[in-house]
């Protein structure tokens, strides 16, 4: 905890201070990406594949318009591939050509227009003739692995791209199985999602001719590794290249690496030597953007008669798209290390086998793996309390791992570090028993409550098991906190702001550190000339965590230095002060004492100041943490189902949640509440629809629908505190867990309410068609 | 057959403030606000009129500014996010979202404040607002129950006064 050093004064940590930079943001004085114009500043267009697999023929521009056309052979000529960073276990494509002229999704970025607007770019680019040849395509992760399917790759004889084994070895569990006196088995998936951040992506690039510097404005979660990798693939120096991320219009993980359309675009300034500014549209991003999600899992779960889990396994055939994200199979492999859950079973694994489609390729989305772990998880366990007549919260608590049992290390290699499971089951259950349930006079509404409960990997991560397990990121933050000459407080960290609010609570956990009021705090963020280095940036709910825990030991760090220099002038000893009401003064004696402000300005001078100390107010410091963060949760939804129309409305949803020491508890729950509305979306709503052979269904907000005010119910929200025990101020990650866990809560409820069609629950999402069809199915609709 | 017209001069009031310019008549309003006037508190998100991002209000009515040309707001008063306060002085809306958390990238926000604003202005109730006018709005970051809280702090701010 960082607990105030001043007694007096309240502690910031758990205070809901408002947020730091909500006044330009309601104000209209954001800056987000395609608000920052330079003078002379060109637009781009991206020319995109309109068919799911081929090859390009010809590219051909003739006398264009424009200020400039690139295409796949001078991109390609101009460029190094861009790496991939998750590497799977024998992995054979390792990066990403530019310029590739043989398509393998729609949307694939084959060139570029510059001209004088956004329109006339458009206009040049309708100029430009691609002749692609056709070839027969394939969407579907299955069918791909079917022995007449397409083959996107055809040196490599076939679509399957991984496949490698998690968790127990499959003999061990295999046994496990074959000795289980019950098995729930069934096949669940969890389908395609598109992040769909409010704000697209965007950048604008400027090469300076002179100084051959490439800065870059641009909407990402990661503006570090952006950094590194646009160097790499434009054969720059990694000094010649700035990136500033500005406002984020939300990100969700979608925002988190460099994409190849970003690329051009840079390419595009450095041939010109002008600003060029490209920002995505919405049309595009449904095909352009990494898209998530897309599992099929064949999911066991064996326990004994009177429900005692025994051992989990799935077998996982995650769709990659076209070619590798970044990421790659990760969230597969998530899915798989977090496949156990709260549970005490002896044993667990995965396997999973990563196939090539003529698809979006799949990457990072708010719940990366966790969601369909959930899913397939809490399914089966509602499943198995079904199959044993078992209350499905007892069968749960039945199972559970206390809190006495912790640390434990799972068979999936992950060592859970604290908190009390039980608990968060126990609190949600007495919530609901407090409801009492709405009454219908129609009999064809249903109503049911269903329960879901998970812990979570948040924080990613320490270093050396990044290196384990094949993910190229550093997983340490760094922080700069400094006390400036006039006594106010710079806080600079390599995590970023995109909605989360991470700039009010690193500037909470600086000035409680320190003693001192928010007011006297700035933090700065996304600036790669100012910010220090940080490899992952703001993914994997790690922000907090572990760029949080950066601060406190840096902030602490400072205050002792400040102390020890106020001891030397007040000739006291350290111990016996205190900072308070920006003086440091002596325990109990306020009026003796020195402001910070003459501290901050002797000490730069290098006046005054004890023997051996530098005149510097400034600590860096950097956190790499010894262990992933694991929060935990219980939902549970209480829905109401109509017979007739399959409209399923959310009536009261809870929560019950341990992310570890809350900073700023508004913060925490506003990001609880928008996860679950995600989640809510995932529920009943988001599937990214494709034709068999490639063509994609959703490209507009009309037929992909996420969650409308009217979708979404208002939340009862508790939270307990364990702290981390391994991170400076005990922060775990918060960001995702209520859309991990809100899908499958859903479903349970729904499968509570029509028991008559809890077997086919199988598949999110559970829209009215959906639904509607599981009811005629179970003949509960007479047609 | 003459050339068809492609510029055009319009005169139009924005957030008090009279403007003239020639515009190509293919331009958006969103565009003509955000590049040619510079007022890029209104955003664009999705240009399909799905989202509300983009809501500004025309002679008092929420509109969407990317469903309709510049050459179509000649001659009417337009109010945009940058007319509604400013920094050291947020309006009551501003200030009863910013204590109630009711944003979070802030994207989506300016479109949600000039619908509430037009709606309010027109007389319709905190629950109406809640209940369907802000399902005009696609926000992805809050989950809508903060501004929800929002909407009924700002009503009961607007009757006290």
């Amino acid at each position: 905890m960082t607990a105030s050093i001043d007694a007096q004064r309240p502690s910031l940590v758990g205070s809901s201070v408002r947020r730091v930079n909500d006044p330009r943001l309601l104000t209209g004085s954001g800056r987000f990406v395609d608000d920052i114009s330079l003078p002379g500043t060109l637009h781009a267009f991206i020319l995109r594949s309109t068919v799911a697999h081929g090859r390009l023929i010809s590219f051909e521009f003739g006398e264009s318009p424009a200020d400039l056309v690139l295409g796949p052979d001078d991109i390609a000529a101009s460029t190094e591939p861009l790496p991939f960073v998750w590497i799977a276990p024998d992995q054979q494509h390792l990066d990403l050509p530019m310029g590739d002229k043989t398509v393998r999704y729609v949307g694939q970025p084959l060139g570029i227009t510059v001209a004088r607007t956004r329109a006339e770019a458009e206009d040049a680019a309708e100029l430009v003739e691609m002749t692609i040849d056709q070839f027969p395509g394939v969407a579907d992760s299955l069918a791909a692995l079917e022995a007449d399917a397409p083959l996107l790759y055809p040196e490599h004889g076939s679509n399957l791209a991984v496949d490698f084994n998690i968790g127990d070895d499959s003999d061990v569990l295999e046994a496990a199985m074959a000795a289980a006196p019950i098995i729930v088995s069934r096949r669940l998936r969890i389908p395609r999602i598109a992040p769909s951040p409010m704000e697209t992506r965007g950048l604008l690039a400027e090469w300076n001719v002179g100084t051959e510097k490439l800065t870059v404005w641009m909407s990402t979660q990661t503006p570090h590794h952006v950094r590194d990798q646009l160097a790499h693939v434009l054969r720059l120096r990694t000094d010649q290249v700035r990136i500033i991320s500005g406002d984020v219009g939300g990100g969700f993980g979608a925002k988190e690496h460099l994409y190849p359309d970003e690329v051009m675009v840079c390419l595009a300034s450095i041939r010109l030597g002008v600003p060029v500014k490209w920002v995505e549209d919405r049309n595009e991003h449904f095909t352009a953007t990494c898209h998530a999600r897309d599992a099929v899992h064949d999911a066991r779960l064996a326990m004994t008669e009177d429900g005692v889990f025994l051992a989990i396994h799935t077998k996982v055939t995650g769709n990659l798209g076209a070619h590798f994200s970044n990421v790659g199979s990760g969230p597969f492999r998530v899915s798989g290390l977090m496949l156990p859950g709260p549970y005490r079973v002896v044993n667990a694994g995965a396997k999973i086998s990563g196939v090539f489609t003529n698809t979006t390729p799949t990457g990072a989305y708010r719940g990366f793996g966790m969601q369909e772990a959930a899913w397939v998880r809490e399914r089966l366990v509602d499943e198995a309390a079904r199959e044993l007549g078992i209350d499905p919260l007892e069968l749960r608590l039945r199972n559970v791992i206390s809190s006495e049992e912790l640390p434990r290390l799972t068979p999936t290699f992950q060592e859970y570090d604290s908190g009390d499971y039980g608990r968060s089951l126990t609190m949600v259950r007495d919530r609901v028993r407090e409801h009492v349930p709405l009454v219908d006079a129609n009999p064809r509404i249903r109503r049911g409550i269903g329960f879901a409960t998970h812990v979570e990997f948040t924080g990613l991560g320490p270093s050396v098991m990044q290196e384990i397990v094949g993910f190229r990121l550093g997983g340490y933050e760094t922080a700069i906190v400094r006390m400036e000459p006039d006594g106010s407080v710079y806080v600079s960290s390599g995590v970023m702001g995109m909605g989360q609010g991470i700039e009010t609570t690193l500037a909470q956990l600086a000035a409680d550190c320190l003693g001192v009021d928010m007011g006297r705090v700035s933090v700065h963020l996304g600036d790669t000339a100012q910010a220090p280095y940080s490899a992952a940036g703001s993914i994997a709910s790690r922000s907090m965590t572990v760029g949080g825990g950066a601060v406190v030991t840096a902030a602490n760090t400072l205050r002792e230095k400040i102390l020890r220099i106020a001891a030397h002038r007040l000739e006291a000893s350290a111990q016996d002060l205190v900072i308070t009401e920006g003086r440091v003064c002596i325990k109990g004696d306020s009026s003796a004492g020195i402001s910070l402000e003459e501290l901050a300005e002797y000490s730069w001078l290098g006046w005054k100041l004890p023997e051996g100390e530098t005149p510097d107010l400034e600590v860096k410091f950097v956190h790499d943490p010894s262990n992933i963060s694991y929060p935990y949760a219980t939902h549970a939804a209480a829905v109401a189902v109509d017979l007739d129309t399959g409209q399923i409305q959310i009536e009261r949803y809870w929560v019950a949640h341990d992310s570890g020491v809350v900073v700023n508890p508004r913060i925490v729950d506003g990001q609880i509440a928008g996860g679950v509305a995600q989640g809510l979306g995932i529920a009943l709503f988001e599937k990214v629809l494709y034709e068999e052979n490639g063509q994609p269904n959703s490209t507009t907000f009309l037929d992909y629908l996420i969650p409308l005010a009217s979708d979404v119910p208002d939340m009862v929200m508790d939270h307990f505190e364990t702290p981390a025990p391994h991170i400076p101020g005990g922060m775990k990650g918060v960001g995702e867990g209520g859309t991990i866990v809100a899908p499958v809560a859903i479903g349970n409820a729904i499968a509570a309410a029509v028991p008559e069609i809890a077997g086919l629950i199988l598949e999110t999402p559970l829209s009215p068609g959906r639904l509607w069809e599981l009811l005629r199915i179970s003949g509960l609709i007479n047609e | 057959m003459n050339a068809p017209q492609t510029v055009m001069a319009i005169r139009l009031l924005v957030n008090g403030v009279q403007v003239e310019r020639e515009v190509e008549v293919r331009t958006l309003l969103s565009t003509f606000l955000r590049d040619d006037l510079g007022l890029t508190g209104t955003h664009v998100a999705c240009e399909h009129g799905v989202c509300g991002s983009c809501t500004i209000l025309v002679d008092s009515q929420p509109v969407r500014s990317c469903l309709l040309l510049a050459v179509q707001a000649d001659g009417t008063n337009v109010e945009t996010v940058e007319g509604l306060g400013s920094v050291g002085s947020l309006s009551p809306l501003q200030n009863a979202m910013w204590r109630e958390h009711g944003l979070q990238c802030g994207f989506c926000t300016p479109g949600i404040l000039m619908s509430i604003e037009g709606e309010a202005r027109s007389g319709a109730s905190a629950e109406a607002i809640c209940d369907e006018v802000l399902s005009g709005h696609l926000c992805r970051c809050t989950g809508y129950q903060n501004i929800r809280t929002a909407i009924h702090a700002y009503f009961a701010t607007k009757d006290e006064s």
